[in-house]
């Protein structure tokens, strides 16, 4: 039996009154894409918080490929294997498309605590970050500021740099939000192609993305999981249907 | 992997990308030569004073400029510098390079322990720890009655073995000497992958977590580094002064540093420099030009400084160095366009 990338034991999380998270457990397997649907205001991203450690769940477990993470910090999490997009883009927004790269490059080796090394003037840096552009095919722009990119090209770079790590689990919250239908299509082709490698864990309202793309769905409810399984068993389940497609 | 020809090339790459500071540090070499030739000793004296502050404003703009952060309380190092050489000579302890040594770990502590509390807020808070903190070393040394109080302690010039300081040129190139080795490290720190981690961070710190880096562990150590850049200009500043009181580190005087960089040009490294000799050029000049037009008011001159910083705020993004930039730029474009046939 092969040990699961991510696997929720039991978590609850609340903000005073409101159960935001109730009783979550499910688990991402090696390679798969695992869509996270729900309404608005299911919790999903509160949910993606706690994997993530920015926030700490009341009470449940979160284990990455086994090893207990729960009350790891943020930085921690992403040594160990964490990678993370952002709903809104989060990227370094006063640099160059090459400088982002760069920055991310330098993280990855363990070499930015260095004081007399360059680092925009490295050639090696330089290499390392034109591979992580190369990947979401943002070479061509790596001169250009990223307040001067469109909307798509940086949510690109922010998965490049989300890329950068190595993660063997990518929390990919709504990609695709906001993006034209040309740049979905490319966001979309770009997850299909990372299917395998490593696991995704995928937020997203584009029900068409959703399904084109994920292994397994799991579906939230106020805070809570109340189907879990193919797209073909969540598209004919009748409490999401009920609570969520059919309300389409 | 570091060799010495890589170091050379990226310092001679780092001063070419920074002439104006180092036209300026080449300046300051040269300038008692044109005080010896006019008989003008006294401007020894504002030259010092400028190059002890630039230096300081250099310190602070490390986090103030290129790490975001606010502190408003910097001038509690120059006193923690200060009180190191004051305290040391109370002891019996005359070498400056044991001063030296003495308060760049004081300093070094004094950052750490404040860094790691204040750090952890941001903003508002972040201002407003950095000047309690400043506050209360400063009622430390109101209080400490042996050492003064609020009278200060009066101090020999430090002994640097064989340098002799009460030869005024000998002080100024042990200070120049100073400025030159700070502007120097500055300029390949804030270069360097600490450096441009330092600035991501100020970008957006949640980004740098995402790739597994600890914003707080380079901040703190931006805000050591400063900590003790400006313990080095305030123990030399003890000797200059031959005098140390708590008013060396009134939190007006964080306040001026913070006006010196404003002045000159955030994360800029020759800012701070800029800023320093304008902003002391300004203090000396703006009371003589005041008192001859009206003698009553010649202590008022910020009446007029107020002004004019307001000006260099509102209009000249950057500061003077942003304003000396975009000249620049200006003039090139110029130039090109009539080249034009």
């Amino acid at each position: 039996m092969t040990v699961p990338v991510l696997e929720l034991c039991s978590l609850d999380k609340s903000f005073g009154a409101l159960a935001a998270t109730r009783d979550v457990s499910f688990s991402v397997q090696p390679g798969e894409i695992h869509a996270l649907i729900g309404p608005n205001g299911a919790g999903k991203t509160t949910l993606i918080q706690q994997i993530y450690g920015a926030s700490a769940p009341d009470r449940g477990m979160v284990l990455l490929e086994g090893q207990n993470i729960t009350s790891m910090a943020v930085p921690d999490r992403v040594r160990a294997g964490i990678g993370r997009s952002f709903q809104i883009s989060n990227v370094l927004m006063d640099f160059t498309v090459l400088q982002n790269g760069i920055i991310a490059e330098q993280a990855r080796l363990g070499q930015s605590f260095r004081f007399f090394h360059p680092a925009f003037e490295d050639s090696a840096l330089i290499d390392g970050a034109y591979q992580i552009l190369d990947r979401v095919g943002l070479t061509p722009r790596a001169g250009q500021k990223v307040s001067n990119l469109a909307h798509g090209e940086r949510r690109m770079l922010e998965l490049a740099l989300a890329l950068a790590t190595s993660p063997s689990l990518l929390l990919l919250d709504e990609p695709m939000a906001g993006a034209g239908p040309e740049e979905s299509q490319r966001m979309a082709d770009i997850i299909d192609g990372l299917r395998g490698t490593m696991a995704i864990l995928l937020i997203e309202h584009d029900m068409d993305a959703v399904f084109r793309l994920a292994d397994r769905i799991t579906v939230l409810v106020e805070g809570a999981v109340i189907a879990s399984g193919t797209p073909h068993e969540i598209s004919n389940h009748k409490a999401v249907k009920a609570a969520y497609l059919g309300s389409e | 992997m570091n060799r010495p020809s890589t170091v050379l090339a990226l310092i001679i790459s780092a001063m070419r990308a920074n002439r104006l500071l180092w036209g300026l540090i080449a300046g300051f070499a040269l300038f008692p030569i044109l005080t010896y030739t006019a008989d003008l000793p006294f401007w020894n004296d504002i030259a010092m004073r400028i190059m002890l502050l630039g230096m300081a404003a250099m310190g602070l703009n490390l986090v103030l400029g290129y790490g975001g952060m606010v502190s408003f309380g910097h001038a509690a190092f120059i006193g923690i510098g200060a009180y190191c050489v004051g305290i040391s000579q109370f002891y019996g302890l005359t070498n400056g390079w044991a001063h030296l040594a003495i308060s760049i770990l004081a300093c070094g502590v004094a950052g750490l322990i404040i860094g790691y509390l204040a750090l952890r807020t941001t903003g508002i808070y972040f201002i407003m720890i950095t000047l309690a903190f400043a506050q209360m070393l400063f009622f430390l040394f109101v209080s400490l009655e042996s050492f003064g109080g609020d009278d200060g302690m009066s101090i020999d010039r430090a002994d640097f073995l064989l340098v002799d300081l009460y030869d005024p040129h000998r002080l100024y190139f042990l200070i120049w000497l100073c400025l030159s080795f700070v502007a120097l490290a500055l300029m390949l720190i804030v270069r360097s992958r600490f450096g441009v981690t330092l600035a991501a961070i100020k970008s957006n710190e949640s980004r740098i977590e995402a790739m597994g880096l600890f914003p707080l562990r380079y901040k703190m150590t931006a805000y050591v580094i400063s900590a003790v850049i400006c313990g080095i200009a305030g123990t030399l500043f003890a000797s200059w002064q031959e005098y140390v009181s708590p008013d060396i580190m009134h939190w007006t005087r964080s306040g001026e540093l913070m006006i010196i960089i404003i002045l000159g040009g955030l994360g800029t490294i020759a800012g701070p420099l800029v800023g320093a000799i304008v902003f002391l050029l300004l203090e000396e000049i703006l009371p003589i030009m005041l008192g001859s037009i009206a003698p009553a008011y010649a202590e008022n001159w910020m009446i007029i400084f107020g002004p004019l910083l307001i000006m260099v705020v509102l209009f000249g993004r950057g500061g003077l160095t942003g304003l000396l930039a975009r000249w620049e730029k200006a003039g090139r474009t110029g130039t090109r366009h009539e080249n034009r046939p």
